[in-house]
């Protein structure tokens, strides 16, 4: 068992999946023990790759590990199923396959008694291997299939209950939004073939240092590519879906804000690094850009949103738009840490969120308050994530968070930093009032107070891995820590563009971002704790900028008008012009002419002998003329 | 095996002999023989299909019969029924083999002369059959019009008007302007035939000979768009397509599945078998202008089907849009392209039968298609519900489903032939098909119960299981297309002026 075999991860979900599709229903407890175990066995055959991946990683040259078959080949052109295992592709396969078992055990607490449980936990494996499976595709064209994938699979559990209008509607919208990204991706992967007549990603890269694609052809495509990450990744101006996706089971918010679907965007981006390296530099400015305005728009937003997931949900948009600044920067190193940290944080507070929603029936953070006495546990849990998602230290946020601030300091304007900065600080003001508004203060609803309780264990126990993660993971930037463990170093040794990153610890950085975060929560203890009223003042007395956060920044109303005014108002004149102008009066029109000849020719046919004979007649001497005209 | 070509076309012209001796009150004898034959044309095309030896591409299973030569301006083989399959028919005759079995067990229940519409059927699928299998292109042409013209009685008379309030299209109407338009196109096919024939002086029809002679550039410039237009009406081709809509939302399950599934498909290879492979220079010259209209069906076909609130309707302009990546695969002259577009001729097949499959199945409980009016119908009816969502998500490209694995190779191709703003238009209606699938699903299946339709059931036995065989080769193709792709490859090389 090693790299070469490493097919098996997403294979035995795969089979897993095929199996609870077919016979689900037939097993006992539909299969959920089914689910569970191949996810946890996809998450154990990912150690021994791993410790394979060790021995062989600090060999001179190594650049992963490519196994696989072809697909389709016809001549020249063919299509690989094909995996490749490198360092990259190991640290999300971490998050993946051991987040995932945790939401899994999770979900069987608190999908007990759905009337689909057994269809859940179906969808969710597909979900998972379809995760696995673009992360570890050595081309695009599979890579593809698997984004193709994780998009489906969000779209049958956000709408898991679809009977709600507004599961079937926020299933649709993400599905639909996404694929305007990929309609994106797909072009940029197409035109990347097309000079390199290649899918395999190595290949391309290869092709592109050796200068084989134009600069400018090469920006396009990756700019293209880069759509698809928006798409998936939820940034702006794609971002509308994913405050809506928590329509879903919390579990798969959790899934899919933790471990699979979002972080897809900046892994692809990550990948494809070298390609916008060689690119015009413009490449990485819009990344950069895109990835701070997604920061500033989720950080506000989530200021104002009161329902508990919402804001868990504008924290991811956040966290998000924080790696493709990192990526911006060309930090891969910096973006897929705070992606490691950011996988255990944030399914931990989606799962305290779920424990929360569970124990009380309720969502909106106006109906919740003084939880902490009521579900300790989860309140400590959540108050872990919340201390990582701020960024305090020691917990991992905190050296993840800074690590991008560093590379930003480095390679960026001093505006990005600064902004990054202020993102901190607000941050820290969503996440504080949040915890404050749920777990502190005077139980708003007495009766989802009473009804409250804490979570069984099946829920809690994750819950409480994830926790001693979120304090600890951020350890792995120190070499010590990543040598104890078998790696070269720290994570920075590790995942890499060209060189090992050293980890730095500018002290500036530090403490100006962790001024900006404990200024935050003071910020947020000062307004929301107790009464909340000098929040509600401030929020009167600001009440233009209240609105604008509060409606999102009319995005989806904007959008919506467009779909309402634009898009079905262009179908509609289109289908008209269909019926009108192309049949009615093209088709029938033509038919009508000929009917209309024939009628009126009918007349000629009149059956009297003078008037052919003067038709003979005239016939004649109009040949006669024209004869005569010819000759002369 | 040289026999199962023959028996193709035979055994739908022995069935329709046979139901003509059938009292007509004996409607489960017909509907037995109906199976009878069905299920043996499948296993038939299976064979066929599997038996296909794709080393070289060339013609299998050939028997060429004399039938009239050595008189007036035909030489010794002048007219020959020769039939064989190679590796773009192989898929195309698999494809007929699908879907006449299941529109079998979607026809069940007619109950309105049934002996009469299953000897219209089987003429219908044996002229199919004729097409995808005749080399000589006399009754290439023949089988032709045998597969066009029993769709008026079928569409006439066993059909369905539409009322959409202001107006009403009625069967008549759809049957006559599809038959029209189709005689129409072959008018043209007809005299390029004729003129090929002459220009050729070989005295013969058989395509072989006739693609043995080089012509001059002049006549393929000029000859070519004769084929083009004349199969591309039949295709679907933009804007000669408004026939596909009204004609099969006014035909019967079985005749739109047939006729939506594979004849279609018949414009398609026409424009490939014949024009393409007789005339490359003249393809050449034609080709940015099929492109063009191809790519411009594909996005108006999706864009008006997302305007659509009739079920049968969105089908309808779905094709339109599909057809349209097929003729941009097509036009594309290189191997990938034209890969892409046989396999989206089988995998649309297989996938808008299913959902005629599926709208008629609806359609005889509710006696309604307006998705609007639905709502929330996956919870009396989850098979029917997750049956249109195979059917939906393989149009709409999913990888792993059929659709994807076609529209893929057309885009490449598209892209390789330096369309690269048709191709970025093809992805783009991709997407828009994506919203009105979506659309459809949400309307008719998803959102709380509607109570008005508590009374429909799931569908009966027959049609799940019609439709579970159009699904298995959804995915079979989605998952494993390289047995379409070795035979569809191996014959594709092999055609001039392809790079």
């Amino acid at each position: 068992m090693g790299m070469d075999d490493a097919w098996l991860l997403p294979a035995v979900p795969a089979a897993a999946f095929a199996a609870l599709l077919l016979f689900g229903k037939y097993l006992p407890r539909k299969g959920d023990w089914l689910a569970i175990g191949a996810i946890a066995a996809s998450f154990a055959l990912f150690i021994p790759v791993l410790a394979d991946l060790l021995d062989e990683v600090g060999r001179e040259g190594f650049a992963g590990v490519v196994s696989g078959t072809d697909w389709v080949e016809f001549d020249t052109f063919n299509l690989r199923l094909g995996f490749m295992v490198d360092q990259l592709a190991i640290v999300m396969l971490a998050v993946v396959t051991f987040v995932s078992t945790l939401i899994e055990i999770y979900s069987v607490g608190y999908m007990k008694g759905d009337p689909r449980y057994g269809w859940f936990f179906t969808a969710m494996t597909l979900f998972v291997t379809a995760m696995i499976t673009l992360v570890l595709a050595d081309n695009l064209l599979l890579l593809y299939v698997a984004w193709e994938g994780v998009g489906f699979c969000s779209y049958l559990l956000i709408g898991f209950w679809h009977e709600r209008r507004s599961a079937a509607e926020a299933a649709k919208k993400a599905f639909i939004t996404t694929r305007i990204g990929d309609v994106g991706l797909l072009i940029g992967i197409i035109l990347l073939w097309r000079e390199a007549g290649t899918f395999s990603i190595r290949e391309i890269i290869e092709f592109a240092q050796d200068g084989g694609y134009s600069a400018e052809y090469l920006t396009t495509a990756v700019l293209f590519v880069f759509a698809g990450a928006v798409g998936k990744s939820a940034q702006f101006p794609l971002h509308v879906w994913l405050p809506d996706a928590m329509e879903g089971p919390t579990p798969v918010s959790a899934l899919i804000h933790a471990a699979t679907m979002v972080v897809a965007g900046v892994y692809l981006v990550a990948r494809m690094m070298p390609l916008f390296v060689v690119a015009d530099p413009v490449a990485l400015d819009v990344v950069t850009a895109i990835g701070l305005t997604t920061v500033m728009l989720s950080a506000t937003m989530a200021i104002v949103a009161t329902d508990i997931k919402r804001v868990v949900a504008y924290s991811t948009m956040n966290s998000l738009g924080l790696m493709m600044v990192a990526l911006g920067a060309h930090s891969v190193t910096a973006a897929l840490f705070y992606l490691f940290v950011h996988g255990f944080f944030k399914a931990l507070l989606f799962m305290g969120a779920g424990s929360v929603i569970h124990g009380t029936e309720r969502q909106e953070v106006w109906e919740l308050g003084g939880l902490a006495r009521k579900m300790p546990l989860t309140a400590l849990a959540f108050a872990v994530g919340t201390l990582a998602m701020i960024g305090i230290f020691p917990f991992s946020g905190f050296w993840a968070k800074d690590e991008i601030v560093n590379v930003a300091a480095d390679e960026l304007a001093w505006i990005v930093v600064a902004f990054l900065v202020f993102s901190i600080f607000l941050t820290a003001v969503y996440m504080t009032r949040l915890y404050l508004l749920v777990f502190t203060g005077r139980p708003r609803d007495d009766h989802a107070h009473e009804h409250a309780h804490e979570a069984p264990p099946v829920m809690s126990l994750p819950v409480l891995v994830l926790a001693a993660l979120a304090v600890i993971a951020g350890f792995w930037a120190f070499d010590q820590v990543g040598r104890a463990l078998g790696f070269p170093g720290g994570i920075g040794e590790f995942v890499f563009l060209d060189e090992a990153q050293e980890f730095a610890f500018p002290v500036v950085a530090a403490i100006s971002s962790s001024l900006a975060a404990v200024g935050g929560m003071a910020f947020a203890y000062a307004l929301w704790f107790g009464e909340a009223e000098q929040a509600r003042q401030l929020g009167e007395r600001f009440r233009p900028l209240y609105k604008l956060w509060k409606n999102r920044y009319y995005f989806d109303d904007a959008y919506q008008w467009a779909i309402n005014n634009l898009v079905l108002v262009g179908g509609n004149v289109i289908a008209w012009f269909d019926r009108n102008v192309v049949n009615d009066t093209g088709v029938d029109g033509s038919a009508g002419l000929a009917v209309f000849s024939g009628f009126q020719m009918k007349f000629s046919q009149t059956g009297r002998l003078p008037n052919y004979a003067l038709a003979i007649v005239m016939g004649v001497i109009i040949l006669a003329i024209v004869f005569l005209a010819v000759r002369v | 095996m040289d026999w199962a070509v023959f028996a193709t076309i035979a055994v739908p012209a022995g069935t329709a002999g046979l139901l003509m001796a059938i009292p007509s009150r004996h409607r489960d004898v017909v509907r037995y023989v109906a199976l009878m034959s069905g299920s043996s044309l499948f296993i038939l095309s299976l064979i066929i299909f599997g038996k296909y030896q794709f080393d070289d591409g060339g013609y299998a299973f050939e028997l060429q019969l004399d039938w009239l030569g050595n008189v007036a301006f035909l030489g010794e083989k002048g007219i020959t029924y020769h039939l064989a399959v190679d590796g773009i028919a192989a898929p195309l005759v698999l494809l007929t083999g699908i879907v006449i079995f299941a529109g079998v067990f979607m026809s069940w229940n007619i109950e309105y002369r049934n002996k009469d519409f299953f000897i219209l059927l089987f003429l219908m699928v044996g002229g199919v059959y004729g097409v995808f299998e005749s080399v000589d292109l006399f009754f290439l042409f023949f089988f032709y019009e045998l597969a066009v013209l029993p769709m008026y009685l079928l569409i006439a008379v066993w059909g369905s008007s539409t009322d959409f309030g202001t107006f009403v299209r009625t069967k008549e109407y759809g049957a006559m302007k599809l038959v029209l338009y189709l005689v129409a196109g072959s008018v043209l096919i007809f005299i390029a035939i004729f003129a090929t024939f002459v220009e050729a002086g070989q005295g013969s029809f058989d395509l072989p000979v006739l693609g043995s002679v080089t012509y001059g550039e002049n006549f393929q410039k000029t000859f070519f768009p004769f084929f083009m237009l004349g199969f591309g009406v039949l295709a679907g081709l933009w804007p000669f397509h408004t026939w596909s809509p009204d004609g099969h939302v006014a035909a019967p399950t079985a005749v739109s599945m047939l006729h939506a599934g594979v004849l279609m498909k018949l414009g398609a290879f026409g424009i490939l078998r014949v024009g393409m492979s007789l005339f490359p220079e003249g393809a050449a010259f034609w080709a940015p202008v099929l492109m063009t209209l191809g790519v411009t069906g594909a996005l108006y076909g999706a864009i008006s089907a997302m305007a659509q609130r009739d079920l049968k309707y969105m089908v309808g302009y779905s094709s339109v849009s599909h057809m349209g990546y097929v003729l941009m695969g097509l036009a594309t002259m290189n191997e990938i392209g034209i890969n892409g577009a046989v396999l989206q001729m089988f995998a649309h097949g297989v996938m808008t039968a299913l959902m005629f499959a599926m709208v008629g199945a609806i359609y005889d409980q509710a006696h309604a298609r307006d998705m609007t009016i639905f709502g929330g119908l996956s919870r009396n009816m989850p098979r029917h519900a997750s049956y249109w969502a195979v059917a939906g998500l393989s149009s709409l490209g999913l990888p792993g489903l059929a659709g994807f694995v076609a529209e893929f190779h057309i885009f490449v191709g598209t892209f390789q032939a330096d369309y690269i703003w048709a191709g970025a238009l093809g992805i783009l209606a991709a997407a828009i098909t994506a919203t009105y699938i979506l659309r459809m699903l949400a309307f008719a299946f998803f959102g709380p119960f509607n109570e008005r339709w508590a009374s429909l059931k799931e569908m009966r036995i027959g049609e799940q299981f019609g439709g579970a065989v159009l699904i298995f080769f959804i995915a079979f193709m989605g998952m494993w297309p390289m047995p379409f792709v070795d035979r569809i490859a191996a014959t594709v090389s092999r055609l001039p002026g392809i790079t």
